[in-house]
């Protein structure tokens, strides 16, 4: 049998003409898939509409702090138009933080979420981006007076001004006589023989205590450890305790006034120290009276009658004679080796200038000494060994910290949060609670 | 669809429109001090131009639904769902920020990825697979009709054999007499036609009737040949022109075999692309009302 030829009509004869209104394995396939897969899709919906749950309509992960509120969509987004109104507005920021505003003459203040972005999952809320400080200070303008601010910081690594201390003419205001090079030379003098000074012999934060190597016997109390917590959470970590004379020179810098006390004058103002003086002189010398025969020095001034080789003085005589040598000696040498004093005409004391060592430097700006501890000081402070002058500032410039803060990866952080606050935490008012834990916790 | 030159002015437009939107929202990123947000402006606009985007593309299947009606042509229907669709994906990326969001934006996001992918994926088989099944497949039917018209081949050659070698129940017993087929194979010794019989029912019979486990020789067009030529060697003259007509129907059976697999690969991906589609704009319109409350 020959097979019949294939042309077009007899294979469109093959072809049943009411084939398409027959449904095709195929396609029911695809229809069904197209309606279970969109049901389901609802039913997911449904299923968290009827537990009153609106956590799969939630914009991402919460923030750490906020990560107990992540079923609590209403603490942040406060209803305030029906339904269709509940974006989280600082209304609900409000409700349990109290944040200052930056600076009174702001001309622009964002809203807490313009830089405090939630739902993204964020360790830490306080780490914003540039723009949100470079929006204003990119080019500041202010509603009061002309800033005294730089107007034009873009970014930290190039977009900067040099730190104002750190700025050419900037002087260190204080007026105590330091001479670091001095001190941080080999073999240096010390209370017990030679010895080599260290930075933190003298510049070390509060915490952890421990004891100071140049501290008078009084402040050498041992250091006891008590409400111990994380170094990370100890703002006394931060920053280099004051310099004090009591913990970091009186072993070195004695103040010793005469040779029949072992003890020094306190250090303290020149009258308190007048009036020990006094005090001191007058407790002796009744036990003492053999001293009150006081032997002239042998010596014949012209012109001068020739003093009677012992003198008998009062008690009162005596006094004022040896305050006013201890006197002489404190005020020229002692005093004056580190204070500046001035002797006013007719004052029978000096007036010693106001020390003003500089508590801190960066006044708009945060430093933790303690994140930086595996650094050698003179890595940043480099001029610290060979300062010779109290006014030299030994604060490491703003292209010190760019070495390490230079931003991008295998850097450390370079963006504005990590010196920087907006609110001005000094006038933060307290918030009082307003949730509980039982409803904090429900549907988590 | 193939995409060619006619495609050019959509692709163009899109690159523009991709290009806007990029600078857009590298400028916008760039100057949002909390970062690229859906619910800003900018934000917003990009998710409504990416969601229009989808819903034109997903109207295509309500087009279809409608071929008669005076709604534009079906080409540009075609060329719209396929660059439109393209464009939603970085428009919603844009919308998003380029994050996934909490667990109905990341579903979204995920929807919208693999539907596009999806999309991407049969546009392409749609540009490449029709010449080359038009290469490959020249008897190409129906797909619906490919059953059918497998039974009529099977019937065929049924006959075929029938005639050459008399009924197919007693392929070693003589031709049945009477019919016209046996007459004309009445001619030819029985022991002559008993390897086409052999042939048939043990091999090619069930090749046509997809019994998988006798399929593998005939299905290769190299071993069919060799198969058939051995037959040819092993028959009379007389019955090449029966072997070159079931060489013929194997040939048509393997072009059939071979287009259902196309058919697959150029309409499978479709079960992922429809209903994932569907799920998508569904939960897109969930996602925009609870947008508008937070």
């Amino acid at each position: 049998m020959a097979r019949a030829k294939l042309t077009t009509k007899n294979l469109a004869q093959r072809i049943d003409l009411e084939y398409f209104k027959h449904s095709h394995p195929f396609r029911r396939l695809r229809f069904i898939l197209s309606v279970t897969l969109p049901a389901l899709a609802l039913l997911w919906l449904v299923g968290y509409a009827l537990a009153r749950n609106d956590r799969i309509y939630s914009g991402g992960r919460m923030s750490a702090s906020h990560a107990v509120l992540t079923a609590r969509c209403n603490a942040c987004h406060v209803e305030q138009a029906g339904i269709f109104g509940a974006k989280a507005s600082d209304q609900g920021c409000g409700s349990c933080h109290n944040a200052p505003l930056h600076h009174a003459n702001q001309i622009f203040t964002p809203t807490c979420a313009a830089c405090h972005a939630e739902h993204r999952g964020h360790p830490r809320l306080a780490v914003t981006a540039d723009v949100s400080c470079t929006q204003c200070h990119a080019n500041l303008h202010t509603s009061g007076a002309a800033t005294h601010f730089t107007s034009g910081i873009t970014r930290f690594v190039g977009g900067h001004p040099e730190f104002a201390a750190s700025r050419p003419g900037s002087v260190d205001p204080g007026t105590i006589k330091l001479n670091h090079a001095i001190h941080l030379k080999h073999n240096l003098r010390g209370p017990n023989g030679p010895v080599q000074l260290d930075c933190d012999d003298c510049h070390r934060t509060a915490k952890p205590e421990s004891r100071w190597r140049f501290g008078s016997s009084t402040t050498q109390v041992e250091p006891v450890v008590q409400n111990a917590i994380p170094p990370s959470m100890d703002p006394e970590r931060a920053y280099m305790s004051p310099v004090t004379y009591a913990k970091h020179c009186a072993l070195c810098h004695g103040l010793q006034f005469d040779a029949r006390f072992q003890e020094g004058v306190p250090h303290d103002t020149p009258e308190v120290i007048h009036a020990f003086l006094v005090q001191k002189f007058q407790q002796y010398i009744p036990n003492h009276p053999a001293d009150l025969h006081a032997t002239a020095p042998n010596r014949n001034l012209p012109q001068q009658p020739i003093p009677p080789a012992v003198r008998v003085l009062t008690e009162q005589q005596w006094v004022t004679l040896r305050v006013a040598e201890s006197e002489e000696l404190m005020w020229r040498k002692t005093c004056a080796q580190c204070h500046a004093l001035t002797f006013a005409a007719n004052a029978p004391l000096p007036i010693v200038a106001k020390s003003n060592i500089t508590q801190r430097w960066f006044q708009h700006a945060v430093f933790n000494h303690d994140t930086h501890k595996l650094l050698k000081c003179v890595e940043c402070h480099s001029g610290a060994t060979t300062s010779q002058e109290t006014a030299d500032v030994l604060l490491p410039g703003i292209a010190t910290c760019e070495k390490c803060h230079r931003g991008g990866r295998g850097a450390a952080e370079s963006r504005c949060f990590e010196c920087h606050t907006y609110h001005d935490w000094k006038q933060e008012k307290r918030v009082k609670g307003m949730f509980t834990l039982s409803a904090s916790l429900r549907n988590n | 669809m193939r995409i060619d030159r006619t495609h050019r002015a959509w692709l163009i437009a899109s690159l523009i429109v991709l290009g806007l939107a990029t600078g857009t929202y590298v400028v916008y990123a760039a100057s949002s001090p909390a970062g690229p947000s859906g619910g800003s402006a900018i934000g917003l606009t990009f998710g409504i131009a990416g969601s229009l985007c989808m819903i034109f593309a997903g109207l295509l299947a309500a087009r279809k639904k409608v071929p008669v009606w005076r709604l534009g042509r079906a080409q540009t229907w075609m060329r719209g769902h396929l660059w439109l669709g393209l464009l939603s994906l970085p428009l919603i990326l844009f919308h998003g920020g380029f994050r996934f969001g909490g667990p109905l934006t990341s579903v979204l996001m995920v929807l919208l990825i693999v539907v596009v992918a999806s999309g991407i994926f049969g546009a392409l088989l749609q540009h490449y697979m029709p010449p080359l099944m038009t290469t490959r497949i020249p008897m190409e039917t129906i797909f619906e009709q490919i059953d059918r018209v497998r039974a009529q081949l099977l019937a065929e050659a049924d006959g075929i054999v029938e005639a050459a070698c008399g009924p197919l129940n007693s392929q070693s017993a003589a031709p049945a007499a009477g019919s016209r087929s046996s007459v004309a194979t009445a001619t030819i010794a029985t022991t002559d036609t008993l390897p086409l019989c052999n042939f048939y029912s043990r091999d090619m019979r069930p090749f046509l009737q997809q019994q998988r486990a006798q399929v593998a020789a005939l299905s290769n067009p190299a071993k069919a040949d060799g198969i058939f030529e051995g037959l040819r060697t092993l028959l009379p003259v007389a019955l090449h022109a029966t072997v070159k007509n079931l060489e013929d129907i194997c040939e048509e059976e393997r072009q059939l075999r071979r287009q259902i697999r196309y058919h697959h690969w150029l309409h499978g991906w479709l079960m992922l692309h429809v209903p994932l589609s569907l799920a998508l704009l569904l939960l897109g319109c969930a996602h925009a009302i609870m947008a508008l409350r937070y």
